[in-house]
């Protein structure tokens, strides 16, 4: 058997150089384990770019916020985790911290417990998201296919740049430097880099490689760099993971002597997915990451607000100036953020993704304001924010003839049957009836279909399911 | 009971006004709120006797091409001497 990656090993519970974190709370990965980021992909190479680097910085909020206060440095710090109000979790841990016992995902209460002399930070969204804009924004003069994964994590798409920045070293040195321009030198020094064929394959190398100094895998030696990589790198369930370690299957490499039937009976699809992985026959490219410019508009309060009320009322306004804006005419929203900054520093964002796109104010701020009766801005706010960030289009309207059924699933494998009466179509004459008391919609039905006189051949008959 | 009814007539010929040559050839047609339009030819050309034993239809139809590069189905009833434009 041969022993798992080195570096790999730990990248779960400890990420080098002294810092430790989960990043659980905001949903993106924490470790190659958890590679939320490939999840999704297609396992043929269509588009994007199938040579991939990837950048990433483990624990940047932490290190963001260090940066704004150096003199923290020197101390025990961690940094709480966003969007919760009552029992408040710790999000990212310093070396020091970690030391002493505090880790991510802990009670406040615990950790302070373990390390009394723990310095306990708020989260800042919004200065974490300007930092991701400017990084992406100089890594765009790099190359144009850039895929974000996360706040500390990006992809670039390296195909067909050596001969502008030659060798793959050189490539991947070149992204690391560029970041001087915009990080101070210890946040570039702590950035991790990985080239490989594909985001998985890069992901992993980043994480396995040293602070610094960017690891390079080429094609060949891919599916022999996979190989050392321990089963909880893989991008599938973490059931799996665990029943495959369960069953003494800690690498890759373990995982590729099984035969595909043997795994597929196992574990269905997925167990093929990970064998596909695992041998390196799954490239993921990296796509090109599309996103729309978003509306913001803001409300600067006199005097630091806390009341709901207020709030609600300052959303709803927010929301209506947004979608008065000239640049969302012609489009719906399918996504929206309210945010705030706080009385004495700090910010503070909920975000929702809409289950239809509207262009409807209540139908925008009710998610809104239901996010923040969960998770309500912790401290008074000196303004508040509503950002459009997903757009959709000019209307939410469906199909009159979309197969769906009863519960708005779409049926598939089978046209319609002649005669047949879509429920939405029937849905919507109801309503229709209900409003105008008939029926206006009609059906075109044969008389004559023969006659030598055009208008005799069709008429139109009412329709009345 | 509702007074909407349930059967409608579907792709009835609605008046044109046209301009015709010394020979009775159009040169020009103006379609219902549309701007008139030159001829630029005549693509086909039939014509319907009907019904004699009732209300007798004669038509003669023309398909034309307008200058704006559409087709358009006109026919002129022998009877009443009007223009239309008939949807297919």
């Amino acid at each position: 058997m041969s022993e798992p990656h080195p570096r790999l090993q730990g990248v779960t519970t400890h990420y080098g150089r002294g810092w430790a974190l989960t990043d659980q709370p905001t949903g993106w990965a924490s470790g190659p384990g958890s590679g939320s980021a490939f999840l999704s992909v297609s396992p043929r190479v269509s588009s994007g770019s199938r040579q991939a680097l990837c950048l990433w910085l483990p624990t940047f909020e932490l290190r963001l916020e260090l940066v704004r206060s150096p003199e923290l440095d020197s101390t025990s710090i961690a940094l709480l985790a966003p969007g919760e109000s009552t029992r408040r979790t710790i999000w990212q841990v310093s070396e020091r911290a970690h030391k002493a016992g505090v880790r991510p995902e802990q009670l406040v209460s615990q950790a302070v417990s373990l390390c009394p002399s723990l310095t306990l930070l708020e989260p800042d969204p919004a200065h974490y998201d300007a930092a991701v804009e400017s990084m992406l924004e100089l890594l765009a003069e790099i190359t144009p296919i850039l895929e974000p994964a996360g706040r500390g994590r990006v992809f670039l798409g390296m195909d067909g740049l050596s001969r502008l920045f030659g060798s793959p070293e050189r490539q991947a040195k070149r992204a690391l430097c560029s970041l001087f321009r915009i990080f101070p030198a210890p946040l570039v020094a702590a950035t991790r880099a990985g080239m490989a064929p594909g985001k998985f394959g890069a992901w992993v190398t980043a994480a396995s490689a040293r602070s610094g100094e960017p690891v390079i895998v080429g094609e060949s030696d891919l599916a022999r760099f996979l190989a050392r990589c321990p089963v909880s790198s893989l991008p599938v369930d973490p059931l799996i993971v665990q029943r495959l370690e369960r069953l003494g299957v800690h690498t890759l490499g373990e995982l590729r002597r099984f035969p595909e039937p043997s795994l597929i009976s196992q574990f269905g699809d997925e167990g093929q997915s990970a064998l596909a992985w695992a041998t390196g026959r799954r490239i993921d490219p990296v796509r090109p990451w599309h996103r729309p410019e978003p509306i913001r508009v803001s409300l600067d309060f006199p005097n630091p607000v806390g009341i709901t009320d207020t709030l609600h009322r300052a959303l709803d306004r927010l929301i209506e100036r947004a979608l008065s804006r000239p640049t969302r005419r012609g489009r719906s929203v399918t996504g929206a953020r309210l945010g705030a900054q706080l009385e004495g520093g700090g910010s503070w964002f909920v975000a929702t993704v809409l289950r239809e796109p509207t262009a409807q104010r209540e139908r925008i701020a009710s998610p809104l304001r239901m996010k923040m009766a969960i998770s309500p801005p912790p401290k008074a706010v000196d303004i508040l924010i509503v950002e459009l960030t997903q757009f959709g289009a000019p209307s939410a309207q469906t199909g009159l003839f979309d197969r769906r059924d009863a519960n708005g699933r779409a049926a598939s494998g089978r046209a319609l049957a002649r005669g047949e009466v879509p429920p939405s179509l029937r849905d919507a004459v109801k309503e229709l009836k209900l409003r105008l008391g008939h029926s206006p919609l009609y059906h075109v039905v044969e008389v004559d279909p023969w006659s030598r006189i055009p208008e005799r051949r069709h008429a139109l008959l009412s329709f009345d399911p | 009971m509702s007074d909407v009814p349930r059967l409608r007539p579907l792709g009835q010929p609605r008046v044109v006004t046209v301009r015709t040559d010394k020979n009775g050839e159009l040169t020009h047609v103006r379609l219902p709120g549309k701007p008139a339009r030159t001829v630029e030819s005549v693509h086909e050309r039939w014509r319907i006797d009907d019904e004699w034993w009732q209300q007798p239809i004669s038509r003669e139809y023309r398909v034309v091409i307008l200058d704006d590069g559409r087709n358009v189905t006109l026919y002129h009833d022998l009877f009443e001497g009007n223009w239309y434009a008939q949807r297919d």
